[in-house]
């Protein structure tokens, strides 16, 4: 080693251990004195906080066997896990596990993993796993017992492909631990014991873990009468004041702040009222800080906002008196003009695009509402069945049914309600997978394996929407990532073109994958016989019509990865099978924003576009961390644009390319430069109507500093 | 802290203000920055802090109820006198309606310590650290002298005392927050002090372009007089900082790391006066944990369900027009 070498390491060490890792992995976010990213200071982070941190206080076992009867012993680990294998096959999977040598690629990654996810001793100040036990442990669980499935699973979560949602690979194999399902939605009907029922039901599944969902649209509004009584109802707000409460209260034991959302119809007369308690100067008493709000908005809305109409809303008691079914089962589309002219519904109304506006202008403000395109998604549904609502990341489309009570809250009828299992692919390691079928079908299989282990007694009408119906969620991420590692810009064309290209692949396994499934259990989902799988409806867009690269560049992708794109036979062949033995999910994909797993498995969140090429992110358990975006170096920056710089209309091409193969939601953000005003909130939204997106969650709002105010040398303050 | 024994001056003589006639751009450009801004301490889930708060020590929890009574006292200042001196001095109507916003946001800022106050500690407590900060000198001192400028009778020196008051002798308070942030402690009320820096950034830049430009319509000496005068406080200045800062961070062993950032600020304030730093690079090499957490740049991508983030504005409101809807 030449004396430079020496001294240059000499100067990197001795720089390491003057800075914490801390304020290594900050330096990401300033420029060196040649204006060029520090990455290297953010490696140097991770590596010091394994030096200064991990190995300090992580539990020393002299081997396996050693290691996991303590666990077990001291209640840490379930035995049952355990007890479906042999010893010898444990120690084969732990050995194969940290073979791959996994390392983390960024702080952001090691840190959040520590500090979230591993197991640790219960006063909380030690770690007893590693990444490559925690993933061997999962694995373990989902396979139950099945030794090639958990062989399998390790091989494909260990290498970055497949990533379980974070409640699935938090929990997994702990004795102490929450649910393991990510997402739940409930309905909430138009009684008092309805409304009971759901605030036991938030709390109980806070407490377990998940973000939950509620549905408003059937609660009368304010002043409707109740009993023949006028003006005696408060209509939604206090019960969101309810719910709000309900969720900070119950917190997972600290891990996991309870999180809620709420959806009200666009046509409810409650409407303004639900939006204004995110206004900045709402009064405390209707103000509601945490719970995330998302509109139900039909096409007719659209429609009456373009002829600049005014919107009728509908009293949801009249409508069900009108109807003999609660107001989400109508179609507002359908039924407006009937609606508007039957005398025994009351109504109020409002300017259609002033609502729009109203709309935009709370979104500046708070990021909320979410919107969910109530028509679009319900022409996508091939279940039988009506979508009303979607879930607190707005990925989640499936359908339900009401559950009726008695006085004393227990259950007259048990509804459908719904619970969705996520866990998502990273699409660059996806592409470079050795066999692209089968990590997909092993992420189908082991979201599978988290329904069939999944039993949520405390909200029976939850569990029993679960055993009907198996419906998973497999999302994807590092889109971003993927397309800026081939040096192809976001949102371009050859852009599109993979994305078409790789959900149409992806749509194909996932419904073979579930095809198997029902074929080896001998059964398919409830209800399987009335959906356009049965049909066969489902298929004819890819057995009528060839789904074939657009771009040579894509095409020579594929070629290049050595992956099939099935065709039109392909697909024929699996409709007879489909129809022969069903599928045993009821639904199969849904595209979550993906926070925290993709810090963990270095990704780009979900398929939008990064945030930011240094990303800045804070959050309750972690503060403020700094996150470069994956496989970017000074060299490539150029394909990094952030969202803001893409623009909205890029990046709803982009989700409207995937919308086509993925049979629920996909988590659509929209990134606004704070030079934007209302009426561009507007454009997109309306543009991704036309476009035909199914949700939008959150708008985001960036703001620059002032020039004259910002810290110089900053990465994330520059365009 | 109440002041008195002075008259407030007021403008002699008032225009109707037209918005459609604005002499200087920057007037306008920061007005719209101010009120896109604007916040109210409730937006920020504090009582998620609560859990937090049990984790620090008694040793932290008083260092953090000193630093804030502190800069309440501070905000107080430049809510009550400080903004509202400037006023009689402004050279454009439009000028004058900046400084009222940025009075009445002090005073959002002032009523902010006590929100975070209230959530997180006992009324006995929030008594002994308003006791403290009336005991102690050097903070008392700080007041006196910037209030000593605001009296005088020197637009300009008015105008300094107020640029250091916003850009500098915050600083020593904002570190704490900031530290507890980048170790993932009291972030959400972090986020309120972010709040609270992105407008004192604003603050301190307007002002001092507000100081500049006054700088224009003076003669040579004046400018050399004013140069001095400038230097001079800041060393009174940061001489009682800096005794400050033993007091409070002593405690915690963190006074060495406060100065350095009390160095960068002071450049910074003096950039903001458009005069070249003060403090060598050798000795503002703040920890990049700080300095990261600084930026007032509204970008974080926060996590929606533990906090609001500081990052969502007013926006402006345009009708959509028949276009927009051509489908």
């Amino acid at each position: 080693m030449s004396t430079t070498a020496v001294r240059d390491l000499e100067s990197i060490v001795r720089e390491d251990t003057e800075l914490d890792y801390h304020a290594l992995n900050a330096m990401l976010n300033l420029y060196d004195q040649d204006g060029r990213i520090q990455f290297e200071r953010d490696r140097q982070a991770a590596r010091q906080y394994f030096l200064q941190h991990v190995n300090n206080n992580t539990v020393f076992f002299h081997d396996l066997r050693e290691k996991l009867d303590y666990l077990v012993e001291h209640d840490y680990y379930e035995p049952e896990v355990l007890e479906q294998y042999s010893f010898e096959f444990i120690e084969r999977l732990s050995k194969l596990a940290y073979a791959r040598k996994f390392r983390f690629q960024t702080f952001l990654g090691a840190f959040k993993f520590y500090t979230s996810y591993t197991l640790k001793t219960f006063d909380g100040k030690r770690y007893l796993e590693r990444f490559e036990d925690r993933v061997v442990m999962v694995a373990l669980f989902l396979a139950r017992g099945d030794e090639a499935l958990a062989t399998q699973l390790v091989e494909e979560i260990i290498a970055g492909r497949f990533q379980p949602a974070t409640p699935t690979f938090l929990n997994a194999g702990k004795k102490q631990r929450g649910e393991l399902v990510s997402c739940f939605l409930l309905r909430i009907e138009d009684n008092m014991e309805s409304i009971g029922r759901s605030i036991n039901s938030a709390l109980q599944l806070s407490k377990r873990g998940g973000g939950v969902a509620f549905s408003l649209t059937n609660i009368r509004e304010s002043g409707a009468p109740i009993k023949k009584i006028e003006n005696q109802s408060s209509g939604v707000i206090p019960v969101m004041k309810l719910l709000e409460d309900s969720f900070s209260y119950a917190n997972q034991l600290g891990a996991r702040q309870g999180a809620g959302a709420v959806y009200l119809n666009a046509h409810h007369p409650d409407i303004y009222r639900f939006l204004d308690t995110k206004r900045e100067n709402a009064d405390e008493k209707i103000r509601i800080k945490t719970l995330s709000l998302g509109v139900v908005i039909p096409d007719i809305t659209f429609e009456l906002a373009k002829k600049n109409e005014d919107m009728y809303l509908f009293s949801p008691y009249d409508v069900q008196q009108a109807y003999g079914v609660p107001f989400t089962e109508i179609s507002v589309t359908e039924k407006y003009d009937e609606m508007v002219d039957n005398p025994h519904i009351r109504k109020t109304k409002i300017n259609a695009r002033e609502f729009f506006q109203t709309l935009a202008e709370i979104q500046f403000e708070s990021g909320y509402p979410y919107i969910m395109y109530e028509d679009t998604v319900n022409r996508a549904n091939p279940i039988d069945g009506k979508v009303t609502m979607s879930n607190l990341c707005s990925e989640i489309l499936q359908v339900s049914e009401p559950s009726t009570y008695n006085d004393d809250l227990s259950y007259a009828e048990v509804g459908k309600d719904i619970s969705c299992n996520l866990g998502s692919l990273n699409i660059a390691l996806t592409m470079d997978s050795e066999d692209f079928g089968r990590t997909v079908e092993t992420a189908i299989r082991g979201l599978t394996a988290v329904s069939e282990t999944s039993n949520i007694s405390s909200v029976p009408s939850i569990d029993r929407g679960n055993d009907m119906s198996h419906a998973i969620g497999l999302g994807q991420m590092n889109l971003h990532g993927y397309l800026a590692r081939e040096r192809i810009h976001y949102g371009s064309e050859e852009g599109l073109d993979f994305t078409n290209m790789y959900f149409y692949t992806v749509v194909y396994h996932c419904v073979r994958a579930s095809m198997e499934i029902a074929k080896e259990r001998g059964r398919a989902f409830a209800g399987f016989e009335r959906s356009k799988y049965a049909t066969g409806e489902y298929f004819d867009t890819y057995t009528e019509k060839e789904w074939a690269p657009r771009t040579q560049r894509i095409a020579d992708l594929f070629e290049a990865a050595g992956v099939h794109i099935p065709t039109q036979e392909d697909w024929r062949e699996l409709k007879e099978q489909v129809a022969q033995h069903g599928i045993y999910n009821q639904n199969l994909q849904a595209v979550p924003p993906t926070g925290s797993i993709s810090y963990i498995n270095n990704s780009t969140s979900s398929i939008h576009p990064v945030a930011s090429r240094i990303e800045i992110r804070k959050e309750g358990k972690i503060g403020r961390v700094y996150y470069p975006a994956p496989f970017m170096d000074n060299d490539n920056l150029d394909y990094y644009q952030d969202a803001y710089e893409v623009g909205y209309e890029k990046i709803i091409d982009t989700y409207a390319e995937a919308t086509q193969h993925v049979d629920q939601g996909l988590s659509l953000t929209l990134f606004f430069k704070d030079t934007a005003t209302t009426r561009d909130v507007n454009r997109a939204q309306i543009y991704a109507w036309r476009k035909g997106i199914k949700t939008v969650y959150y708008i985001r709002i960036r703001q620059l500093a002032l020039q004259g105010t910002e810290v110089e040398g900053c990465v994330s303050c520059m365009l | 802290m109440t002041v008195s024994g002075e008259k407030l001056k007021l403008v002699s003589h008032v225009d109707a203000i037209n918005w459609n006639r604005v002499q200087d751009d920057v007037d306008s450009d920061v007005w719209d920055r101010l009120t896109a801004n604007f916040w109210l301490p409730e937006k920020v889930p504090l009582s998620n802090d609560v859990q937090s708060w049990a984790t620090l020590t008694q040793e932290e929890r008083t260092l953090t109820m000193r630093v804030f009574t502190g800069l309440t006292l501070l905000d107080t200042i430049q809510g009550t006198v400080g903004a509202v001196s400037l006023i009689p001095d402004s050279l454009t109507p439009h000028e004058e309606a900046v400084y009222t916003n940025i009075a009445f946001m002090e005073s959002v800022h002032a009523k902010s310590y006590s929100s975070i106050f209230s959530t997180l500690t006992s009324t006995r407590e929030i008594d002994d650290a308003f006791r403290w900060s009336t005991e102690n000198q050097n903070l008392q001192r700080k007041a006196e002298i910037i209030l000593k400028y605001y009296r005088g009778d020197e637009p300009l020196k008015r105008k300094v005392a107020s640029t250091l008051l916003e850009s500098f002798l915050f600083y020593s308070g904002f570190y704490l927050p900031m530290y507890w942030s980048s170790h993932a402690k009291l972030t959400n009320t972090a986020d309120l002090i972010r709040l609270i820096i992105r407008d004192e950034a604003v603050h301190g830049y307007y002002i001092g372009y507000k100081y500049q430009r006054g700088l224009e319509r003076v003669d040579e000496a004046k400018r050399e007089e004013l140069k001095d005068y400038t230097f001079n406080l800041m060393f009174e200045l940061y001489e009682n900082e800096v005794q400050y800062t033993h007091d409070l961070y002593d405690s915690v062993g963190l006074s060495e790391d406060v100065k350095k950032f009390l160095h960068y600020n002071a450049n910074k304030a003096l950039m903001n006066l458009g005069y070249e730093a003060m403090f060598p690079a050798t000795v503002t090499d703040v920890n990049p944990a700080i300095l990261a957490a600084l930026s007032p740049n509204a970008d974080e991508n926060h996590d929606f369900f533990s906090g609001s983030g500081s990052s969502y504005v007013i926006g402006k409101a345009v009708n959509t027009e028949d276009e927009d809807w051509d489908f």
